[in-house]
């Protein structure tokens, strides 16, 4: 498949956004826009512009990533607009500044590729740590219980911009792992003590996992954001695995998962809130089982295909445009349409993990499954929070929910893909 | 705006949805199919990696001359600190498959013995560099 059939899927996908947008008009009665030409005006600049990025400075990159994001992009957009016309707007600037952003990583990155990043891995852990802690400092403004949010003032005026440090960090991390474990993975994967099947890691070789370990209960105590820190733990566990293939640290990291969970559970009233909602919802149906039981609901009300855009309620699920979004897909576009989300989800971590597979150096093989991990392990716990598999842990779909921060540390880190398949084959 | 009128609506959007992801899958399968094919013919020659901390299990086939070595320039990038960055080389000359010490630190050895002049290598016959174990089939 040719960089010609990219572009033309990255068209077809902003197309889809346009139709997207005058299926909410027609149904709210205006019809055809100028939200329709500003929709497909901003996915053309920030995806197209991506793709032309993509075609200048990595022109061996995978034709698929971007297609698919662009299509993820398009449904949560459509849902968007129809839930907040004024966020879907605010949406838009942050798709082109995310794709203006993510095309100046593939510049940058241009002649060196992400070899370079290796040279980094100190200052990368550093500043992932300090951005982490960020909102924690006077900058910080607490939102929905959770301190993760930075809020400035643009010089000059009233105009306020909130941003999340922490979803920088999350590549940063990748970054400095895949770089630490190129270099340390024999001396981690070599255990010869054993009881039964499970080999046992000799103390220095827990390190790493203790240090994280720590971190995300950090996370969890100060930030009170479950999500992020289990977000966190995971990669960790689960690039450990990649690098060394041993099952121990998976067993070790879930057994810590679980002791953590159950000390968090007795230790912290905002854990035990969470997990009593997903446990029991209608118990406490007007308070914490609130959005829950509302996302139950949608799925529900949803049934085959939906709805259809613009006629159903999604508007009574709290945090529908941001954490929830899937239920309003659920509800507005049916079984078909979550199918289809999930179907472009696993779609995308397929070929992700092609790429790492691919790759022709540790390094660029762990960067590109920690990657991967990363938006994986996000849509993993959001989604099985919107479904009930699991307490709702307050993470962004990434490229569906409502949010800049997000999206654009989720665009660079598929540019940083795209890289990472361009240097396959050379 | 009548209802039948938005549900047909309705469809033909989750239909275009399905139509779009279809045929995205269906061209990563054509890229797969295209990326594989020059892999399947040619002499028959290729190398198997037997033991290594990375590739263990690779295929490389034989098609032209293939570098092996720690940089990433190598054809076969051995994950492994014994080797050198250009460390050997596997090459087919007359339909003779020979291999070449790049001037590595530690020596390639074809069935156990040192490689100092290139040396003519059939199937079956052992090749290692640094602690990689790879065999010629």
């Amino acid at each position: 498949m040719s960089r010609t059939a990219e572009t033309a899927l990255i068209l077809v996908a902003t197309g889809l956004a346009g139709l997207g947008t005058v299926l909410v008009n027609l149904t709210q009665g205006s019809g055809f826009d100028a939200q329709v030409v500003v929709t497909i005006a901003a996915f053309l600049v920030g995806f197209g512009g991506l793709g032309l990025a993509t075609r200048r400075f990595a022109p061996a990159a995978n034709p698929f990533l971007i297609p698919l994001v662009t299509f993820l992009a398009a449904i949560g957009f459509t849902e968007l607009y129809r839930l907040d016309p004024s966020r879907a707007a605010v949406q838009r600037w942050s798709i082109v500044v995310a794709g203006g952003v993510a095309a100046a990583v593939l510049f940058a990155l241009r002649t060196d590729g992400v070899a370079v990043l290796r040279r980094y891995r100190y200052v990368f852990a550093i500043t992932a740590l300090g951005l982490w802690m960020l909102p924690l400092t006077p900058l910080g403004v607490e939102i929905n219980g959770s301190r993760l949010w930075l809020r400035l003032t643009v010089p000059g005026t009233s105009t306020t911009a909130s941003f999340q440090p922490g979803e920088i960090a999350k590549l940063l991390l990748v970054a400095f792992l895949a770089s630490y474990l190129a270099e340390r993975h024999e001396s981690l994967s070599q255990m010869r003590r054993s009881i039964g099947p499970l080999l046992l890691p000799r103390p220095s070789q827990l390190g790493p996992v203790m240090l994280a370990f720590i971190l995300s209960f950090g996370v969890l105590i100060y930030q009170r954001d479950l999500g992020a820190s289990l977000l966190l733990f995971g990669v960790v566990i689960a690039m450990l695995y990649a690098a060394t293939s041993q099952r121990t640290y998976l067993v070790f990291g879930g057994a810590l998962v679980l002791g953590g969970g159950i000390v968090a559970f007795q230790m912290f009233d905002h854990v035990q809130r969470r997990v009593s909602a997903w446990l029991y919802p209608f118990d406490d149906f007007t308070g914490a089982g609130y959005q829950v039981a509302q996302g139950l609901f949608a799925f529900g009300s949803g049934s085959l295909t939906g709805s259809g855009i613009g006629v159903g309620r999604p508007d009574l699920i709290p945090a529908a445009a941001t954490d929830y979004i899937y239920a309003a897909v659920a509800e507005e576009m049916g079984l078909a349409g979550s199918v289809v989300v999930l179907a472009g989800f696993a779609l995308l971590f397929a070929v992700g993990f092609g790429i790492s597979v691919r790759s022709r150096d540790v390094f660029r093989k762990l960067m590109a499954a920690g990657l991967v991990l990363v938006l994986g392990i996000q849509t993993i716990l959001i989604l099985a929070g919107v479904m009930r598999l699991f307490p709702v842990t307050g993470i962004t779909l990434p490229f569906m929910s409502y949010g800049g921060s997000s999206l654009i540390a989720n665009m660079v880190l598929v540019a940083l893909l795209a890289r990472i398949s361009h240097e396959e084959r050379t | 705006m009548p209802a039948l009128f938005l549900n047909l609506l309705k469809l033909i959007f989750l239909a275009l949805l399905y139509l779009f992801l279809w045929q995205v899958a269906r061209s990563i399968g054509a890229h797969l199919g295209t990326a594989r094919a020059p892999m399947r013919t040619r002499t028959g020659a290729e190398i198997l990696i037997v033991k290594s901390a990375t590739l263990a299990g690779s295929r490389f086939p034989l098609s032209g001359p293939l570098v092996m070595g720690r940089s990433g320039e190598a054809d076969i990038v051995v994950d492994d600190p014994y080797a050198s960055d250009l460390h050997a080389r596997v090459g087919l000359h007359d339909g003779e498959v020979m291999v070449h010490d790049l001037g590595s630190t530690n020596g390639t050895y074809v069935n156990g013995r040192r490689v100092t002049s290139p040396v003519r290598v059939g199937k079956g016959d052992a090749i290692q560099v640094g602690k990689t174990i790879m065999e010629v089939r």
